[in-house]
C-alpha cells in the first residue's frame, strides 16, 4: 500500500483516530509519518471560504427545505456551496449572485471585473477595455513627461474610439 | 518528455535573486460543471474538446497532450517537481491531462480544480513576457472553446478567490541574505497589506526550503491583468533591493570572514557528504548559490546549481536511476550526485 499523504512510498506506519464513534485510518510512509500531527487549526482554505459565505447572515442558519434554489446546470444548492466554499459551474455565479457578491467583495475588495474580455461574444466590451487601458497608460506617460510615447497612445486611442462609434451587440 | 524543463536550467534577468516567473490563468468551459462536480463523461468530454484544439496551438510551438492516468507515479511526480503540474493534479489522475510545450516552459492542466489552467514559466524576472505568452495562448484557446465568462464577474472559476482575471502571477525568490540577517519576516510580512501572498516552493501549504519564497497576487477582481503585473513588479523591485543590500552587508569588512566561513562550510559538506536528505541539500545549495553569486566561491559552471536544485528531488533521482528507490538509497545517491557534479565543476 502506498502512503496516503505523498502517494509515492510504501506505507509503513498506521495512524488510527477515533472521534465521536468515527474511526479514521491513515497509512503513511516513514518520512511523512515523522512530520505528521493530527492537529488542525481549521485554518485551511475550505473552512475559511465556507465561513465567508456564512458571515453575511451571522447566526442565521440556512435551511435545506424542499423549495431550496438549485443551479439547473450543475444541481448545486447554496448550502452545497457554503459547505465546500466552491462553486459548481459558471452558471452558479448568476444563480447565487445575491449570496456570492458580498463574498467576492470581502475577498477582493470589489465584485466587478476590470480585466480581459474574450474576443468572441464580447467584441464591444473588449474594445472598451482596451480603450480604458490605453487611457491609463496615456495618463501615466503624461505624468512621467514621456510625451513621444503618449502621442503614440493618443493615436491608438483615436483609432479605437472611431471603431467603437460603429457599435456592435453582444 | 524533456530531461529538465528549460526554465529550471537557465538563468534569466535578475537570476541571482529571482529563480523564475510564473503566470497562471484559470479558465472553464461554459455549461459544463467544474471538475469537482462533473461526471466522468463530462470530464472526458472536456478532455476531448481540449485535445482537439492542440493543433491550433502549434503557432506558438509544439504542444503534446498527455493523459495523467497513463503516466506512472514517478513521471507525474517529476512534473510536480518542475512545477509543470500542481501536486493535486497527480491525485486521482484518471480524467486529468496536461498539455506540455516542447521546451516544457508552458503547461496547460486539464480538469484540475478548473477545466483549464494555463501556466507559463520563465527563468528569472520576466512578468510582462510571461503574461504576454499566457494571454496569447488564452486567445488561441478562446477562439475554439466557449468559456464560462460574464462581464460582471469576469472569468468564472470553481474557487471564488480566482474569479475575475483568474490570473495568478508568481515570482520565485531566492533570499538567503535576508534570511541570514533575520529580516525575511520584516520584508515579506508586509505583503498581505498589498494584496499579495507568500508561499513555499511548491505553493499552497508547502514548507519553505532553501530560502525560496513564492510571491503572488491575491486579488483577481477589480483590477486588470496589467495592473496586477505592474503591482507585483513594483513590489519585486523592493524585495530585490532589500536582498541586494543584505548581501552587501554580509560582505562588509567585519563580517566578511564569518560569511565566507559559513558559505565554504556548506560547500564542504556538499562536496563530501555520503548521505543527505533533499531538505538539507536544498539548504546547502542555497548557501552555495549565494557564495557563487557573491563572488566568494568560484565555480566553473554556476548554471549547474539551479539544475541541481531540481535533480536532487526524489522523483528526479529515481527517474535518473530508472526505478523507485527506498529513502536511504535516495539519500546516498543524492550525496553521490552532488559530490560528482560539484567536484567536476570546481
Amino acid at each position: 500500500m502506498l502512503c496516503d499523504k505523498c502517494g509515492q512510498h510504501a506505507a509503513t506506519v498506521k495512524f488510527v483516530q477515533i472521534e465521536n464513534d468515527h474511526k479514521t485510518e491513515l497509512h503513511l510512509c516513514q518520512s511523512c509519518a515523522q512530520g505528521y500531527t493530527n492537529f488542525s487549526t481549521g485554518f485551511d482554505l475550505q473552512h475559511l471560504l465556507s465561513s465567508m459565505f456564512q458571515a453575511g447572515k451571522l447566526g442565521q442558519k440556512l435551511k435545506q427545505g424542499p423549495a431550496v434554489k438549485t443551479c439547473s446546470t450543475c444541481g448545486r444548492s447554496l448550502l452545497d456551496i457554503q459547505k465546500t466554499g466552491r462553486l459548481g459551474c459558471g452558471d452558479c455565479y448568476q444563480v447565487f449572485s445575491d449570496a456570492l457578491n458580498p463574498v467576492l467583495r470581502r475577498l477582493h475588495g470589489s465584485s466587478t471585473h476590470r480585466g480581459k474580455v474574450p474576443a468572441r461574444g464580447y467584441p464591444k466590451a473588449r474594445v472598451s477595455r482596451q480603450i480604458e487601458d490605453l487611457r491609463r497608460r496615456l495618463q501615466e506617460c503624461v505624468r512621467q513627461e514621456q510625451y513621444e510615447q503618449a502621442a503614440k497612445y493618443r493615436d491608438e486611442l483615436r483609432l479605437l474610439e472611431s471603431q467603437v462609434s460603429g457599435g456592435d451587440s453582444q | 518528455m524533456k530531461e529538465i524543463a528549460s526554465w529550471m536550467k537557465e538563468t534569466g534577468p535578475h537570476g541571482d535573486i529571482v529563480l523564475g516567473t510564473r503566470c497562471r490563468l484559470a479558465r472553464n468551459l461554459a455549461g459544463v460543471p467544474f471538475p469537482g462536480g462533473a461526471s466522468r463523461d463530462q470530464l472526458r468530454e472536456v478532455m476531448n474538446k481540449v485535445s482537439a484544439v492542440v493543433p491550433k496551438l502549434q503557432k506558438l510551438g509544439g504542444f503534446a497532450f498527455h493523459e495523467m492516468g497513463t503516466m506512472d507515479a514517478l513521471e507525474r511526480q517529476v512534473l510536480v517537481e518542475e512545477h509543470l503540474v500542481s501536486p493535486s493534479h497527480t491525485e486521482n489522475p484518471q480524467h486529468k491531462a496536461v498539455l506540455l510545450s516542447d521546451e516544457a516552459n508552458t503547461s496547460i492542466m486539464v480538469n484540475e480544480e478548473d477545466h483549464l489552467r494555463i501556466q507559463v514559466l520563465k527563468p528569472g524576472l520576466q512578468l510582462e513576457q510571461a503574461w504576454q505568452l499566457a494571454t496569447e495562448i488564452d486567445d488561441l484557446l478562446e477562439a475554439q472553446l466557449d468559456y464560462a465568462f460574464d462581464l460582471q464577474s469576469g472569468y468564472l472559476t470553481s474557487c471564488p478567490t480566482n474569479a475575475g482575471t483568474a490570473l495568478r502571477a508568481s515570482l520565485m525568490f531566492h533570499l538567503p541574505a535576508l534570511r541570514r540577517v533575520k529580516k525575511v519576516q520584516e520584508v515579506l510580512g508586509t505583503v498581505s497589506k498589498f494584496g499579495l501572498t507568500v508561499r513555499g516552493l511548491y505553493g499552497e501549504g508547502s514548507d519553505i526550503w532553501g530560502n525560496v519564497f513564492q510571491l503572488s497576487n491575491q486579488i483577481t477582481l477589480g483590477q486588470s491583468e496589467e495592473e496586477t503585473i505592474e503591482h507585483l513588479a513594483r513590489f519585486a523591485d523592493q524585495i530585490l533591493h532589500s536582498e541586494r543590500q543584505a548581501r552587501e552587508y554580509l560582505l562588509e569588512e567585519d563580517r566578511k570572514l564569518a560569511t565566507e566561513d559559513w558559505l565554504y562550510r556548506s560547500y564542504g559538506i556538499l562536496r563530501n557528504a555520503r548521505t543527505i536528505t533533499s531538505q538539507e541539500a536544498m539548504e546547502l545549495l542555497s548557501d552555495l548559490k549565494l557564495g557563487v553569486d557573491l563572488g566568494v566561491i568560484p565555480l566553473g559552471d554556476p548554471q549547474c546549481l539551479k539544475q541541481l536544485m531540481v535533480q536532487i528531488r526524489s522523483a528526479h533521482l529515481q527517474r535518473m536511476m530508472g526505478q523507485p528507490l527506498p529513502v536511504q538509497e535516495r539519500d546516498r545517491l543524492r550525496a553521490s550526485l552532488l559530490r560528482d557534479t560539484l567536484n567536476n565543476k570546481a
